[in-house]
C-alpha cells in the first residue's frame, strides 16, 4: 500500500505513476478505505456542496454572531466588489468575499466544512469558488482540487500540525493557505513540483503567526486572517506558475513550522492569554462576554 | 501517522466554530454514548489546558454534552445541547485543570460517565481538524482514532463495560 510521508515522496509518486497530486490522493484513499473511486468522489462532492451552501448563505447574511464581535462584513465586501471598486482584481476580491461569508457562518455555529479546520474553513472555498466565478473552472474540477488540497494537508498534518492550539495560527491558517496555494496551481495546470513550491511559498509567508483569539472565539482575528490567506494563496500560486521556486524545500519549511510551533509559548496557542486577546479591547470583550453568560 | 484519509483534512461537515474545540469533542462524547449504549444519567467532565481556557467561546461544553446525547458533528441542535441535557435529566458537572497526568496535549478531556450500574472513565484528545483519539478507558491506556465518518458503535463495542464490576472506576 502506498504511503506518502513527505512532499519529496509525493512528487516522486506523481512522476512514477504519471498522475497529478489529486489523482494520487484518490488512488491512496481507494486503497486504504476499500471504497471505489466513484463513491469517494461523491463523498467529496457532498463536501463541496456544503461549502457552496455556507458561502451562499453567508454572503447575504448581515446578522452578527452571538458574541456580537463579528458578522456583516461579507455583505459589505461583496457590495464593494460588485461596485467595481476593488483594487485587488477579481480573483482575489471574490475570494475575499467568499472567505468572509464562510468564516462568518462558522462563527454563527452554522454548518461548514473544516478545511482542514473550522478556524481556517474560509480559505479553500474562497479560492475555489473564485476560480469558478472568474474562469469558469467547473465544479467537478473543484472536487479534484479538494483531493489535491487534502493530499497536501495530509503531509503537513502528519509532519507538523494543523491546529492553532498545537502550533499557533501558522499551523492553522498557514496550513490552509499553503493547501489553497498548491491547489490553485494544480487546477491551473502546474506540475507537481510547482504545486509544492506554491505550498512552500505560502507557508513561509505565515510562519510564526500566533493564535490569539479574542475571548477565545474563532472570530477576531481569525475571520480576517482567512480573508488575507486567500490573497497570499493567489500570490504564492502566481509566483510558482511564473517559475519562481521556494529556496527552502517544502518539507524543510514544514519542519521549520513544527519547530516554531513547539517553541511558541502556551499563551500564544489558542489559550486567549496573549497577543490580540490580551489587548485592552480584547480583554474588555472577554469580560463582557463572560459576564453576560454567567 | 494520525491523519489517514482525505476526509480527515477536508471535513468533517460540522457546525462551527472550531474543529478541534467543537467537532472533535462531539466525537469524543459520541464515543462514550456508544460505549454506554445510551446517554449517561450522570457525568463528570474535566477540561484541561486550552479546553479549560476557551471552552465557552468554542462551545466545547455544548459539543461534549451533545456528543454524550448521541449527536453527530453536523447536528444543528448542538447549540442547544445543555438545554437538551436538562430535558433528558442528565446531571453534568465540569471541572477545569491545567495539566493532565496521562497525556501532554492542549486539547484534553477526561469524562466519567454513568448509566444505571455501568460506569466508564474515558480520556480523549482532539488532535485538530475534527480528528480525535481516545487514549484512556478505565485507567487502561488505549489508542482509538475517531474520525467523524466512522461507525463509533463498532469502535466502542470491544470496550463496553460489563456492569457492576467497573463501578469502582468512578
Amino acid at each position: 500500500m502506498m504511503e506518502i510521508q513527505s512532499m519529496k515522496e509525493l512528487i516522486e509518486a506523481c512522476h512514477r505513476e504519471k498522475k497529478s497530486i489529486g489523482e494520487i490522493m484518490l488512488m491512496m484513499e481507494a486503497e486504504k478505505s476499500g471504497k471505489d473511486e466513484g463513491t469517494i468522489i461523491s463523498m467529496m462532492e457532498e463536501r463541496l456542496i456544503k461549502m457552496k451552501e455556507a458561502v451562499d448563505s453567508g454572503i447575504k447574511d448581515a446578522s452578527t454572531a452571538p458574541s456580537g464581535i463579528s458578522g456583516g462584513d461579507a455583505v459589505k465586501m461583496s457590495e464593494y466588489v460588485h461596485q467595481g471598486k476593488s483594487l485587488s482584481g477579481d480573483y482575489i476580491s471574490n475570494a475575499m468575499s467568499f472567505s468572509l461569508a464562510t468564516s462568518e457562518s462558522n462563527a454563527r455555529m452554522g454548518v461548514i466544512v473544516a478545511t482542514p479546520t473550522a478556524g481556517a474553513a474560509g480559505i479553500l472555498p474562497g479560492v475555489l469558488f473564485s476560480l469558478h466565478k472568474n474562469d469558469g473552472t467547473p465544479y467537478h474540477e473543484l472536487v479534484k482540487g479538494l483531493f489535491t488540497a487534502s493530499m497536501l494537508g495530509l503531509v503537513i498534518a502528519n509532519r507538523s500540525f494543523i491546529s492553532g492550539a498545537a502550533g499557533g495560527c501558522q499551523a492553522e491558517v498557514g496550513s490552509a493557505t499553503a493547501m489553497a496555494a498548491g491547489t490553485i496551481v494544480e487546477l491551473k495546470g502546474g506540475t507537481p513540483q510547482q504545486v509544492v513550491n506554491a505550498t512552500a511559498i505560502a507557508m513561509k509567508s505565515l510562519l510564526g503567526l500566533v493564535c490569539d483569539p479574542v475571548g477565545g472565539l474563532v472570530e477576531v482575528p481569525c475571520i480576517k486572517r482567512n480573508v488575507i490567506g486567500t490573497s497570499i494563496a493567489f500570490s504564492a500560486a502566481d509566483m510558482s506558475l511564473a517559475g519562481v521556486k521556494s529556496r527552502i524545500p517544502c518539507d524543510e519549511v514544514i519542519e521549520a513550522m513544527y519547530k516554531v510551533g513547539k517553541d511558541m509559548p502556551r499563551t500564544l496557542r489558542e489559550t486567549a492569554l496573549g497577543g490580540l486577546a490580551m489587548t485592552e479591547t480584547g480583554k474588555e470583550v472577554k469580560e463582557r462576554l463572560f459576564c453576560r453568560k454567567s | 501517522m494520525e491523519f489517514q484519509s482525505c476526509f480527515d483534512i477536508i471535513g468533517p461537515i460540522m457546525v462551527g466554530p472550531s474543529s478541534s474545540h467543537t467537532a472533535g469533542v462531539v466525537s469524543i462524547g459520541k464515543f462514550i454514548y456508544e460505549l454506554l449504549g445510551d446517554y449517561p444519567q450522570e457525568t463528570n467532565i474535566v477540561f484541561y489546558d486550552s479546553f479549560a481556557e476557551t471552552y465557552q467561546g468554542h462551545g466545547t461544553d455544548k459539543a461534549l454534552i451533545g456528543g454524550l446525547l448521541g449527536m453527530d458533528t453536523d447536528d444543528s441542535r448542538i447549540k442547544y445541547a445543555l438545554e437538551k441535557a436538562k430535558e433528558c435529566g442528565m446531571q453534568y458537572q465540569f471541572e477545569f485543570e491545567n495539566d493532565c497526568e496521562y497525556i501532554d496535549h492542549p486539547n484534553t478531556t477526561i469524562v466519567t460517565a454513568k448509566r444505571g450500574d455501568r460506569v466508564v472513565k474515558v480520556g480523549g484528545v482532539s488532535l485538530g481538524g475534527g480528528l480525535s483519539k481516545i487514549f484512556l478507558i478505565d485507567d487502561e491506556m488505549v489508542a482509538i482514532r475517531l474520525s467523524a465518518g466512522d461507525d463509533f458503535s463498532i469502535l466502542a463495542s470491544p470496550y463496553q463495560p460489563k456492569g457492576k464490576a467497573l463501578v469502582k472506576a468512578i
